[in-house]
């Protein structure tokens, strides 16, 4: 039991210290933005997939902006890909259609596998663009962000790109709230530390781009997780392309303002990433590919970070059991640093990076908000464990995934 | 003491001590001082225009003053509703006669005249400056901004600090640095000397016209060609031979040389140092994520980004009047007689030279 504890303190040290190490590089490190100044170029033609599945209080506000983004218009098609909706999506995507003939084109799925992944997979039909760009039908694009997300898609060794998601109901209650902070940590350090130090930034299945041809050499959408962005980063990966991380191609969405809703999201996020895990982890470490070592063992570690809550959880319970069986459970300084470590930097670690990103972002006061992210850690921690023991039970019992779609709250357009 | 009241006390004390540092949270979260969402840019692309757009709608309310001026050849004084001093010329050389400077050769007035504005040498203009005519500046001048409706010539040593649009052309001498935006709807010609960061115009020009002479008469020679062929990518350091071709994209995990006279129709990476010797076309994109080598009269079609630092020799041109282009790296080196056009991109520091 002993070296069970001494294993789960040894790989939350090896993530306490990763923390540190993206953190520092952020604030400290060369800062790679290598696509960002391209501004004027004989610019592709792209096929922008906007997913929605009942979409009615949000796709008006999508497609607005994307008819107004600054990119050649003749080189633009959005296809809206309306999964199933039962309410007035379809409605307002074909007046969006009427109003910009030739712009959109839209694409109404009304039978077929559920998941965002099934439906991108059926539509994919109408494109034939190297360049795709995807957005949720949450996401308000400004004038400038299909530029920037196009713009990678120059350099042949990219296949795919992902920019900055940037909450705008942040405001809203003390869930919104540190959401947004969570989302500073992820994308203003995270994901921007992994591009500075040529890791494995991850694509994030919106406010996001793939090379078509990358795409085919991959054998397309995997409709089978839950996840198709993390599962699309590893197969580029493992193919030898890279995803790229554009920090300053930022892009509003709305974040879950219950609770319940957030539980439910990060639960899917913890399912699919789990099953990349199991689908990529051992050929990622240990396979004949195209990724760096670096790549390998961050890749690795990115892999692991939902599977760590119920490790976590895990290492509590192991602890109090050898507390009160009355083992002397560690021993000499290297217990106490070990102890040390989990107890209190393991914890700081990831309080520091949100921090350093606050502070990067230049919001000075909802820092201030720090200690409560503590509830919306615990919070994580059970619904992450919660949805791998599910999942495990899942495998056992051979039940099929179902997808749940995240609830909006914006009130729609009228 | 009562034991009673010492747990109490205790317990009280332990609970204060864990609320401290939750004062400022629960005070941030009661009053909603910092909850707006993270200002993300919506209306506009980083355009390179965007100040002197805005500079142009500043200063229209003087539209009137302007053309009055201009055609009584008189100069008048005043404020804009912000508080700031300007002065509207009738005739623009009258800058060079008028009291303009102050003791320590500073001119903190913002100018504009309608008509071809001629400034004396040796003098900081510390406000904005416009000219619905010609602009020539004087030798050794410091800028804040300007717009010219025409041509802009910067003397010899001259620095601008924030912006310089020039509808017409853009020139600047010898030994001048332009620490902001320059851009033009015409063209820019930098000589030897030069600093920059960024510039943008259908044509960019390092050098007289006799020096940038090859790489436009190379442009009008040959187009690219579309690459249809699946990319390679590679392990190691590659080298493509002189006067060899090759066809699709290339990924080199490793060093690239490309030989002179080659021909590549496809874009090009490297994740090292790359080389492209003399005379060598490429028919896409050229990246590099350390360091560019350009030779001289290369012909690149697509954006030319290097990471750390990019050379590029005379008579080498990127994209073409047709399929305008960006170059774009932290350090930049160009010799005179390079031609870009679109937009040429140093963030840290951008040089003019002699000869690499």
């Amino acid at each position: 039991m002993i070296y069970v504890l001494y294993g789960i303190v040894a790989v939350i040290c090896v993530y306490t210290a990763r923390h540190y190490w993206f953190t520092l590089n952020r604030l400290f490190g060369f800062q790679r933005h290598p696509y960002i100044d391209i501004d004027t170029a004989d610019w592709p033609p792209v096929t922008v997939l906007v997913a929605a599945h009942n979409e009615e209080k949000v796709i008006a506000n999508a497609l607005s902006a994307l008819m107004s983004v600054k990119y050649p218009a003749d080189k633009m098609l959005v296809v809206p890909v309306n999964d199933r909706s039962t309410d007035r999506t379809r409605e307002i995507i074909d007046e969006f259609v009427a109003r910009f003939p030739g712009r959109i084109r839209p694409f109404h799925r009304v039978e077929g596998k559920g998941g965002k992944a099934a439906a991108l997979k059926d539509a994919m039909e109408l494109v034939d663009t190297e360049v795709i760009l995807i957005f949720d039908a949450d996401y308000i694009p400004g004038a400038g962000l299909i530029k920037q997300l196009t713009a990678p898609f120059f350099d042949p060794e990219v296949g795919g790109v992902m920019g900055r998601v940037v909450p705008m109901n942040c405001g809203t209650n003390i869930l919104t709230r540190l959401l947004d902070l969570e989302r500073s940590g992820g994308y203003q350090v995270d994901q921007q530390a992994r591009m500075n130090l040529r890791l494995v930034p991850q694509h994030g299945g919106t406010v996001a781009g793939v090379r078509l041809s990358a795409l085919r050499e991959i054998g397309g959408w995997n409709d089978e997780t839950l996840t198709e962005d993390t599962d699309l980063t590893y197969r580029l990966l493992l193919h030898g392309w890279k995803t790229v991380y554009q920090n300053r191609s930022e892009c509003y969405e709305e974040v879950p303002e219950t609770w319940q809703v957030r539980i439910k999201q990060i639960m899917r996020w913890a399912k699919g990433h789990n099953q990349a895990m199991v689908a990529y982890g051992l050929h990622l470490l240990f396979g004949k590919h195209r990724a760096t070592p670096r790549e390998r063992l961050d890749g690795a570690l990115l892999l692991g970070v939902y599977i760590m809550a119920p490790f976590t959880m895990l290492g509590w319970i192991l602890a109090l059991a050898v507390f009160y069986q009355g083992i002397a459970p560690l021993h000499g300084i290297i217990a106490i640093l070990a102890v040390t470590a989990y107890a209190a930097v393991g914890n700081m670690a990831a309080f520091f990076e949100i921090a350093a990103a606050v502070r990067l972002d230049g919001n000075c006061k909802r820092i201030r908000l720090l200690p409560f992210l503590i509830m919306g850690f615990t919070v994580s921690i059970f619904s992450v464990s919660r949805a791998a023991f599910s999942q495990v039970k899942d495998a056992l019992t051979g039940a099929e995934f179902h997808w749940d779609k995240t609830e909006r709250f914006r009130k729609a357009e009228s | 003491m009562n034991p009673y009241l010492a747990v109490a006390g205790l317990v009280a004390a332990s609970a204060a001590m864990f609320m401290l540092p939750l004062i400022p949270a629960l005070v941030e979260f009661k009053r909603h001082q910092d909850d707006q969402p993270l200002k993300v840019i919506q209306e506009h692309a980083g355009e390179i225009r965007f100040f002197s757009d805005g500079f142009r709608n500043y200063i229209n309310p003087l539209q009137a003053v302007l053309q009055e001026c201009f055609a009584s050849g008189g100069n008048a004084k005043g404020m804009l509703a912000d508080g700031a001093e300007y002065l509207v010329l009738g005739r623009g050389e009258d800058a060079l006669t008028l009291p303009l400077r102050q003791q320590d050769e500073t001119c903190s007035l913002m100018l504009a005249t309608n008509a071809d504005l001629v400034l004396p040498a040796d003098t900081t203009f510390s406000r904005d400056i416009y000219a619905g005519g010609g602009f020539i500046g004087g030798m050794e001048n410091k800028y804040r901004a300007i717009l010219g409706e025409k041509d802009v010539q910067l003397g010899h040593g001259s620095k601008v600090m924030r912006w310089v649009h020039a509808v017409g052309a853009f020139r600047a001498e010898e030994c001048c640095d332009l620490y902001g935006r320059v851009s033009s709807d015409s063209s820019i010609r930098l000589r030897a000397g030069c600093t920059f960061l960024r510039l943008n115009a259908p044509r960019i020009e390092a050098g007289s016209s006799e020096q940038t002479a090859a790489a436009n008469t190379r442009r009008a020679r040959e187009a690219p060609t579309p690459s249809q062929s699946p990319r390679r990518l590679q392990d190691g350091d590659f080298v493509i031979g002189p006067d060899e071709e090759f066809t699709g994209d290339l990924v080199v995990r490793g060093k690239l040389r490309v030989g002179e006279g080659a021909r590549v129709w496809g874009s090009v990476k490297s994740e090292k140092e790359m080389t492209i010797e003399d005379a060598v076309l490429v028919g896409g994109s050229l990246i590099s994520a350390t360091t560019a080598r350009i030779g001289a009269n290369c012909a690149i079609y697509g954006p030319v980004i290097a990471e750390r630092e990019l050379e590029i020799q005379a008579g080498t041109s990127c994209g073409s009047p047709e399929h305008p282009t960006t170059v774009s790296a932290p350090r930049i080196r160009i010799e005179e007689g390079v031609v870009v056009f679109g937009t040429l991109w140093a963030r840290e520091k951008g040089q003019v030279v002699d000869r690499i």
